[in-house]
């Protein structure tokens, strides 16, 4: 009997656990560090101020007047796109094409923004986001459940079909592009958000912030609620963890399966829908309207291990990333440099939870989180430009 | 019957142990033991096995036949006991050592990588620089010599079943060992396939002087290709004979044993209540039929998996599925757990059409299944043991869709005290549980729900003397209650212990049905063995 060897490795927790946290918390710290002096090193070669790259960094996301409510502006859609990373994950789906899954929901979104007025449009915005975003991750569910293309591939490769096609949408004036009289170059951009159909925008101590982040936040406790507590997460889980015994069971796999990825898709789509009505893009929609939101908030769920709320501090410091190195390249650092920077600050979050699901995997446990986590750092994620 | 192979009278037969004192055998195993635990997998074996033979080692599973082959391979230590190769005692401490003796095997299971080339295979595990030249010459040479052509450029996964063991062969055999050993190794092939093998191996062992093990439970080639048999049955040798003469009933008798002779096996187990008499035995066979399954046929790549299967099993009795491995009973297993759609026929379970392609359809019309491989499709390792009880039935704990935890633990802990799960609480993860107790689990929800049928596939596979008999009591219990049960296992002694009625599986389909009465071991022996039984009653005549 192998039992009680087993049982002791699987974990006892409350001796353990402490050391655990300890050395996931000496991880990140390290792996921080390391990243700020390489950052360090790169800004004084280029002959800038490699001693303020840190105070920059949190200047530029925290202190300035303002800025805070800046980056909860940003980490809203970081937030959205992750939870819907977490859904596809625990169905056994990797789901790695919210880049374009965003794009092409906020093109919906753009669509009902300019076709249509008034309070209820703001939500037709944010509905036509969602529909956006699942319909593009259906068609790789189609072709998962169809024709058995690993959905790895095909949301991946339908990022670059998304980019194509909302380009598209943008050169025909009947469709997104706002045609303006008498210009001989027309811009490819759409017609600016009407106020009504914008986000309302809530102040506090000088900082404002979408209502949208608020939402965002309640999103990330429903779907925990929703995946921990509820029928519908027990079965999803199944499915993802055994989808032999969901069968026998009586989870239709086909069925299950597809939703869990629109879902997916969708939450995508509606974090493009929510950038637009807070201001992304000056209210427009643009090609390249999604700014890598999409790879990002797929490195949220990750570094966060799928766990929803550990997504909302996640986000948020992936969103102090994106402004407080917008903010270092006013300081005197190029800005291809401040990009470099916020990727080697990126790459430090993700060194931690790659090393503790090795860690797992060798103790022999925690193998579908290796999966998840090992498949998309598989794939190119470009963060910096 | 096929016909036994040409061989040379006299020179290739056997220089018996004692007839022929100058020989040296190639092999010689004295008094070899092996325990695991309180298994006994080898009980003081004696093996000799001479150049220029083929030797048969006949043996159910578990018989202990793959125990020996790994103890002279290196993959196991032997307790007690020595081995002499050429005369000499010798330590076999790994894979690396047993090769370096000059003793070569073939795994039942391929040892091949897919997505290599044949030569890159061949070349695998070798130390020194690796020459692409003078190995796929060598494996042109090797093949040309003992008949085994097979182009060395061809990836592997893209082979046939034969293709693939011509490589393992030609790997053992470009070694040069003075020993062979072939682990069940027509399982996979085509009797064509097989014809092809037993030619090379006679080259092999006449003109070469090599000698041959062949491991097998199929008698029939038992009786065509070795020259000599050892018969295993329970860890020990019953049997040590010429091939030439004996018969396939003899051997079958041998390999069986009697009834009898099991039970006094299984008391001296420890096996305690082991019951003989038989309460629920119906003497009017006048129940329903349940679970009907007419004409099935299920293909897979082009090959029926399944074909033009009839079963029926009635309320209150427990029928069993017998047959060799991997003719079928997986497949059949599969259906009944709504994993496959069929090609042809139909499954109905009181009078009900099922549709076994349709997630959870079986499940829903009454069919409880404790499948072939827990893991596969029984438990989700990752939820815990109360989750795993209520797999099912998470909906019965729902209120308004949410799951109510003490709910669940109470229903979870109401099944561990029923079904006596020991080791862990409700919260403990599914995984950290003994195999007996994840398969207590897996029985305890299937029978929680009062099923119509329970399906039970090789349900005490891997299990110890108390499980296994922990197992079976719950089986009968099951059919008592007026459960049909269908048990699929590829032990025969469990299946003539608990059936009522015993069907044999062939090649997808039953190809010969006997009630308990009529099911000696002999004749058991002889439908496992391929022979056909032209006394027994064809399945499809009911």
């Amino acid at each position: 009997m192998n039992a009680p060897a087993r049982r002791s490795s699987a974990g006892i927790p409350s001796r353990s656990s402490a050391r655990r946290a300890a050395v996931v918390v000496g991880l990140y710290v390290g792996c921080v560090v390391a990243a700020l002096a390489v950052a360090a090193a790169l800004v004084a070669m280029t002959g800038g101020p490699w001693r303020k790259v840190l105070s920059a960094l949190l200047d530029g996301s925290l202190r300035n007047p303002g800025r805070w409510g800046t980056t909860l502006l940003e980490a809203t859609p970081l937030l959205i796109v992750a939870l819907g990373v977490i859904v596809a994950t625990r169905a056994g789906l990797v789901n790695i094409g919210q880049e374009g899954q965003l794009a092409v929901g906020a093109a919906a979104a753009t669509w009902v923004a300019i076709n249509f007025s008034g309070p209820i449009a703001l939500i037709g915005v944010f509905i036509a986001g969602f529909l956006g975003g699942a319909l593009w991750a259906g068609l790789a569910a189609v072709l998962r459940y169809w024709r058995k293309v690993p959905e790895v591939i095909s949301t991946l490769l339908l990022v670059f079909i998304a980019a194509q096609f909302t380009g598209w949408l943008l050169s025909r004036s009947f469709l997104l592009m706002h045609y303006e009289k008498g210009v001989m170059n027309q811009v490819q951009t759409s017609k600016q958000l009407d106020p009504a159909t914008r986000v309302g925008m809530i102040r506090v101590a000088g900082n404002s912030f979408p209502w949208t982040a608020v939402a965002a936040v309640a999103a990330a406790v429903a779907v925990g609620v929703l995946l921990q507590r509820t029928r519908w997460g027990f079965r999803l889980t199944m499915l993802g963890h055994n989808p032999r015994t969901a069968q026998r069971i009586g989870v239709p796999i086909v069925l299950a399966g597809a939703s869990a990825l629109m879902l997916s898709g969708g939450l995508a789509g509606a974090a493009g829908a929510a950038m637009l009505a807070a201001g992304a893009g000056g209210y427009t929609f643009t090609p390249g309207f999604s700014n890598n939101v999409g790879w990002e908030g797929l490195l949220v769920a990750l570094v966060a291990r799928n766990r929803p709320l550990a997504c909302i501090p996640v986000a948020f410091v992936f969103a102090m990333l994106r402004t407080g190195s917008g903010f270092l390249s006013s300081t005197g650092v190029s800005r291809s440099i401040a990009e470099v920077v916020r990727a080697l600050l990126v790459l430090a979050m993700l060194v931690p939870p790659a090393l503790l699901a090795l860690r797992e995997r060798r103790q022999g446990r925690g193998i579908a989180a290796v999966v998840t986590i090992a498949e998309p750092l598989a794939v190119p994620v470009q963060v910096a430009q | 019957m096929p016909d036994r192979l040409d061989r040379p009278s006299g020179e290739g037969l056997a220089p018996s142990p004692g007839t022929n004192n100058t020989a040296v055998a190639t092999v010689e195993l004295r008094g070899v033991t092996k325990r695991y635990g309180s298994v006994t997998a080898c009980q003081d074996v004696d093996l000799t096995i001479w150049p220029g033979q083929i030797h048969g080692i006949l043996g159910e599973n578990g018989a202990g036949k793959s125990t020996l082959m790994k103890m002279l391979i290196g993959l196991v230590r032997p307790d007690h006991g020595s081995i002499l190769l050429h005369g000499s005692p010798r330590r076999i401490h790994d894979p690396q050592t047993a090769a370096d003796l000059g003793i070569g095997m073939v795994h039942q299971h391929f040892s091949l990588v897919d997505t290599l080339t044949v030569w890159e295979n061949v070349l695998l595990g070798d130390h020194h620089r690796f020459d692409r030249a003078a190995a796929r010459r060598q494996v042109a040479e090797t093949g040309e010599r003992y008949g085994l052509q097979v182009d060395p450029d061809r990836v592997v996964g893209d082979l046939s079943a034969g293709l693939r063991q011509r490589v393992e062969l030609i790997k053992c055999l470009r070694r040069d060992p003075s020993i062979l050993i072939l682990d069940e190794p027509t399982s996979v092939l085509t009797p064509a396939e097989s014809e092809d093998l037993f030619t090379t191996l006679r080259t092999v062992v006449v003109g070469e002087g090599r000698a041959v093990a062949l491991v097998s439970h199929k008698l029939a080639e038992i009786l065509h290709a070795t020259d000599e048999v050892t018969i295993m049955r329970q860890g020990r040798v019953v049997e040590h004979r010429a091939t030439a003469g004996a018969t396939a009933a003899d051997l079958a008798a041998q390999m069986v044993g009697r009834i009898v002779s099991l039970r006094d096996t299984a008391a001296a187990l420890g096996a305690t209540g082991y019951t003989t008499s038989r309460g629920h035995r119906l003497t009017e066979p006048a129940t329903d039929e349940v679970l009907r399954v007419e004409g099935v046929t299920v293909v897979r790549h082009g090959v029926a998996v399944l074909d033009d299967l009839s079963l029926t099993v009635r309320a209150g009795e427990i029928v069993g599925v017998a047959g060799v491995e991997g003719n079928g009973q997986r497949e059949l297993g599969d259906v009944l757990s709504s994993l496959v759609h069929l090609d042809r026929g139909r499954v109905t379970v009181d009078g009900v059409v099922a549709h076994p392609g349709r997630a959870g359809d079986m499940a829903k019309l009454g069919v409880a299944v404790i499948p072939e491989d827990r893991h596969d499709s029984g438990c989700v390792l990752t939820m815990s043991v109360a989750e795993n009880l209520l797999l099912d039935r998470i909906g019965s704990v729902c209120r308004a869709g949410f799951v109510r935890r003490a709910e669940l633990r109470r229903r979870a802990n109401e099944l561990i005290a029923e079904f006596e799960i020991y080791g862990a609480g409700p919260d403990a993860p599914f995984s950290s549980l003994s195999g007996g107790n994840q398969q207590k689990v897996v029985l305890a929800r299937e029978l929680s729900h009062s099923p119509k049928v329970l399906v039970a596939a090789q349900p005490t596979r891997g299990l110890d003397v108390g499980a296994i008999e922990y197992m079976s009591a719950r089986l009968r219990a099951a059919a008592a209650s007026g459960i049909a049960v269908l048990l699929i296992s590829t032990e025969l002694e469990e299946i003539i212990d608990l059936s009522d009625r015993i069907v044999v599986m062939s090649r997808g389909t039953v190809i010969g049905e006997l009630d308990r009465a009529e099911a000696t071991p002999e004749r058991l022996g002889l439908l496992l063995g391929g022979v056909a039984d032209e006394t027994s009653k064809l399945a499809g005549g009911r």
